[in-house]
């Protein structure tokens, strides 16, 4: 026990004593708080829309007045060619293209189907999708007020919506930088005029803030950090300046020292914790949904497989290089694979099975959930239970590959 | 009793290089033992070996009848270990390296604090400075006393005054002779020969192989040759004449001058080795009589080994 408080006593005394090291400790989350939530955002605030205008009725004027009453859109005018659209796009003038063909009002008056073709440039594909999204939200919104107030015969809006899903999916490349859409507008003259409106709640994010997202992110990032990267760092350091050496030949055992050493980092990470969870209410308005004791102690095992890896490294690597690209590389796949700051829900079924042994992508779901959706424990039992059995097999790992002689 | 046994010890690396080549040696309790030979020789592997911190192919080694690698952690309380490399933490103080030390061996700095005292006192003035911030005598000094806080039955030291200079050195070996009235046996190795006639005994170790186990003195007593200096300014164009010597000799640099190893007759010799560097314009200088030194020892053992 002497031994073991002893440990720590050192481990504290060389994290305080190290500058860099402590700053590293302070400024990184501070930095990592601060910035990234404000610059992380998916929501797309301004697109560029321009409009080719080959009908010039009334109806193509109204449905491009439309998109100047959205905030989102910002109209770039009308074109008159391809050419020049394409000379625009080219240049990031504008990001979409909304194209009336002739005779598109007289067609949508004597019930014939015709197209608009909407142009997105796809480099940004989220960019692309959500552009097209919003077009087709608004130009479906005006065709079921159209509907509404040309009662006679034609398809129902429902159908028409339908009509439109299909023709999406078929959605056509003029090449391979700018997938066009091609949306079919029939002429929209439900017999019985049914609405149906759609209305969207979000739950557990009323708001749809990408903060609440991204937050919870950064506390992931931060305590794994903290576990992995350090501790990694630390003990290939006493190799390299040989203390592990003077250390060995005295009787401690090797579980002794590990835990003097893991103990260490663990209430510091916790700490970190603890500062991130303060930031996250005081900053950003965010508490824990809820349970807090149950969110600590999940943390707390988490903490403990990200220490057993830092430590497992840094006992089958040389040098603090040799640990630090390791980390790098674990770190860069854990974070894109678990759904830290992406979804995980278009990832293909090999890269899900990867995440069975990704203990990140159990730990994000826990704080989601716990944090943002107030679960208990028995919805985040799975995980605690995975990370259990993960912390379990990654420390013994790292006690049997410490070895104190070599061969 | 012996304090340590070591029976037919073997050691390599990567399945090629071998380190250590059937050593066996024994080490009386309480004497100062020396391990001498030049970089490369096998000492830090050895070292490594008795220290439980390598694991050798083959062989026996125990202390004080424990064996070193089955019964390593009670080994480990009875040895204290000096590395060839300073090795305590750069950034904790004096006194905190010797705290941490003391508590990793289950033991207390007031328990063995008149075995430390002589060399404590020195460096204690220094107590609050960082370790890492040490000049190099004192670091070697305070690593001594973290080695030795447990009170150790065998000390090992790895070429402890490598890069340290003449005074520190001198100071260093009068601390060890100090530690051995304490009863504690020392293991301590060097590339210096001249410290090796400090030691009880010392083993000659080259490529691996240990070359002769004696005392200093019965080493030099052994010498079989019959040893001159010669003192020149022109060192260099002696050496290539002496190559085509027709008398039994051996020679070789030592610090300025040149030392030469005759095994003849020296009352017949001398008029024929003088006569012959007359015939190859080398008069000058002096040659003069002297008694050998280990080195001199050493060179004669390796030369005739090969």
């Amino acid at each position: 026990m002497r031994t073991i408080l002893i440990l720590i006593k050192k481990e504290f005394l060389q994290v305080f004593r190290n500058p860099l090291l402590l700053s590293i400790l302070v400024v990184a989350p501070m930095v990592e708080f601060m910035i990234f939530p404000f610059c992380a955002d998916y929501e797309i605030k301004v697109l560029n829309i321009a409009f080719i205008d080959n009908d010039r009725s009334q109806i193509s004027k109204d449905i491009i007045h439309s998109f100047n009453s959205s905030n989102i859109f910002v109209s770039k005018g009308l074109l008159t060619s391809k050419k020049e659209a394409d000379e625009k796009m080219k240049h990031d003038k504008i990001d979409l293209l909304v194209e009336f063909p002739s005779h598109f009002e007289e067609a949508l008056y004597k019930n014939e189907s015709t197209q608009i073709a909407v142009t997105a440039n796809a480099i940004n594909s989220v960019k692309a999708g959500i552009g097209t999204g919003y077009v087709q939200e608004i130009i479906g919104g005006y065709m079921q007020d159209f509907a509404a107030s040309h009662t006679p015969t034609g398809m129902s809006t429902a159908m028409m919506q339908q009509e439109m899903m299909k023709e999406m999916s078929k959605a056509r490349a003029s090449d391979d930088r700018r997938p066009s859409i091609v949306m079919p507008t029939t002429s929209v003259v439900p017999q019985t005029p049914v609405r149906i409106n759609i209305s969207n709640i979000y739950w557990y994010n009323e708001q749809m803030n990408y903060k609440n997202l991204i937050v919870p992110g950064i506390l992931v990032i931060l305590v794994t950090l903290i576990g992995c990267y350090v501790t990694a760092l630390n003990l290939v350091r006493e190799k390299e300046i040989g203390t592990i050496e003077q250390v060995n030949v005295t009787p401690i055992r090797r579980w002794q020292f590990l835990l003097g050493k893991m103990i260490p980092f663990w209430l510091l990470g916790m700490a970190e914790f603890g500062a991130g969870l303060i930031i996250m209410k005081f900053v950003f308005g965010i508490s824990v949904q809820g349970s807090l004791p149950l969110l600590l102690g999940i943390t707390a095992i988490y903490l403990f497989v990200m220490l057993g890896l830092g430590f497992f490294i840094s006992s089958v690597s040389e040098n603090q290089l040799q640990s630090m690209f390791i980390v790098l590389f674990l770190f860069i796949v854990f974070v894109l694979l678990s759904g830290v700051f992406t979804p995980t829900e278009g990832m293909p079924e090999w890269a899900h099975k990867i995440n069975y042994v990704n203990p990140m992508s159990f730990y994000i779901e826990v704080i989601k959930k716990v944090i943002l959706k107030g679960s208990e424990f028995e919805s985040v039992m799975r995980e605690t239970i995975v990370l259990s059995v993960m912390a379990v097999i990654i420390n013994t790992g790292a006690v049997l590959s410490y070895r104190e002689a070599s061969k | 009793m012996s304090a340590i046994n070591i029976r037919g010890v073997n050691k390599t690396y990567d399945g090629k290089t071998a380190a250590l080549k059937d050593i066996t040696l024994e080490v009386e309790e309480g004497e100062v033992f020396g391990l001498v030979g030049p970089d490369g020789a096998g000492k830090s592997s050895l070292f490594n070996i008795l220290t439980t911190l390598l694991l050798p192919d083959g062989g026996e080694i125990s202390l004080f009848g424990m064996d070193v690698i089955r019964d390593y952690k009670s080994v480990r309380q009875v040895i204290g270990y000096l590395p060839g490399t300073f090795s305590l933490y750069p950034d904790l103080s004096v006194q905190e390296n010797l705290d941490f030390f003391a508590v990793m061996y289950k033991s207390s700095i007031e328990e063995n604090m008149a075995l430390i005292e002589p060399i404590w006192k020195q460096i204690s003035p220094f107590k609050d400075r960082k370790a890492g911030k040490l000049s190099g005598g004192m670091k070697q000094k305070l690593a001594l006393c973290c080695a030795l806080i447990h009170r150790p039955r065998v000390l090992f030291l790895d070429e402890p005054t490598t890069g340290v200079d003449p005074v520190s050195r001198k100071e260093f070996w009068d601390i060890l002779k100090s530690i051995r009235s304490q009863n504690i046996t020392v293991m301590v190795s060097t590339p210096y020969m001249d410290e090796a006639t400090r030691c009880d005994r010392i083993a000659l170790i080259q490529n691996g192989k240990i070359i002769g186990v004696n005392p200093p003195q019965t080493i030099i007593d052994q010498f079989k040759g019959k040893l001159y200096t010669f003192q020149s300014d022109d060192i260099f164009s002696l050496m290539q004449v002496l190559e085509k010597c027709p008398l039994d000799c051996n020679y070789y640099p030592y610090g300025e001058h040149c030392h030469i190893a005759f095994y003849e007759d020296m009352d017949t010799a001398m008029p024929a080795f003088k006569q012959f560097l007359a015939e190859h314009n080398q008069s000058h200088g002096e040659i003069q009589a002297i008694q050998p030194s280990v080195e001199d020892c050493f060179i004669e053992i390796v030369q005739r080994n090969n």
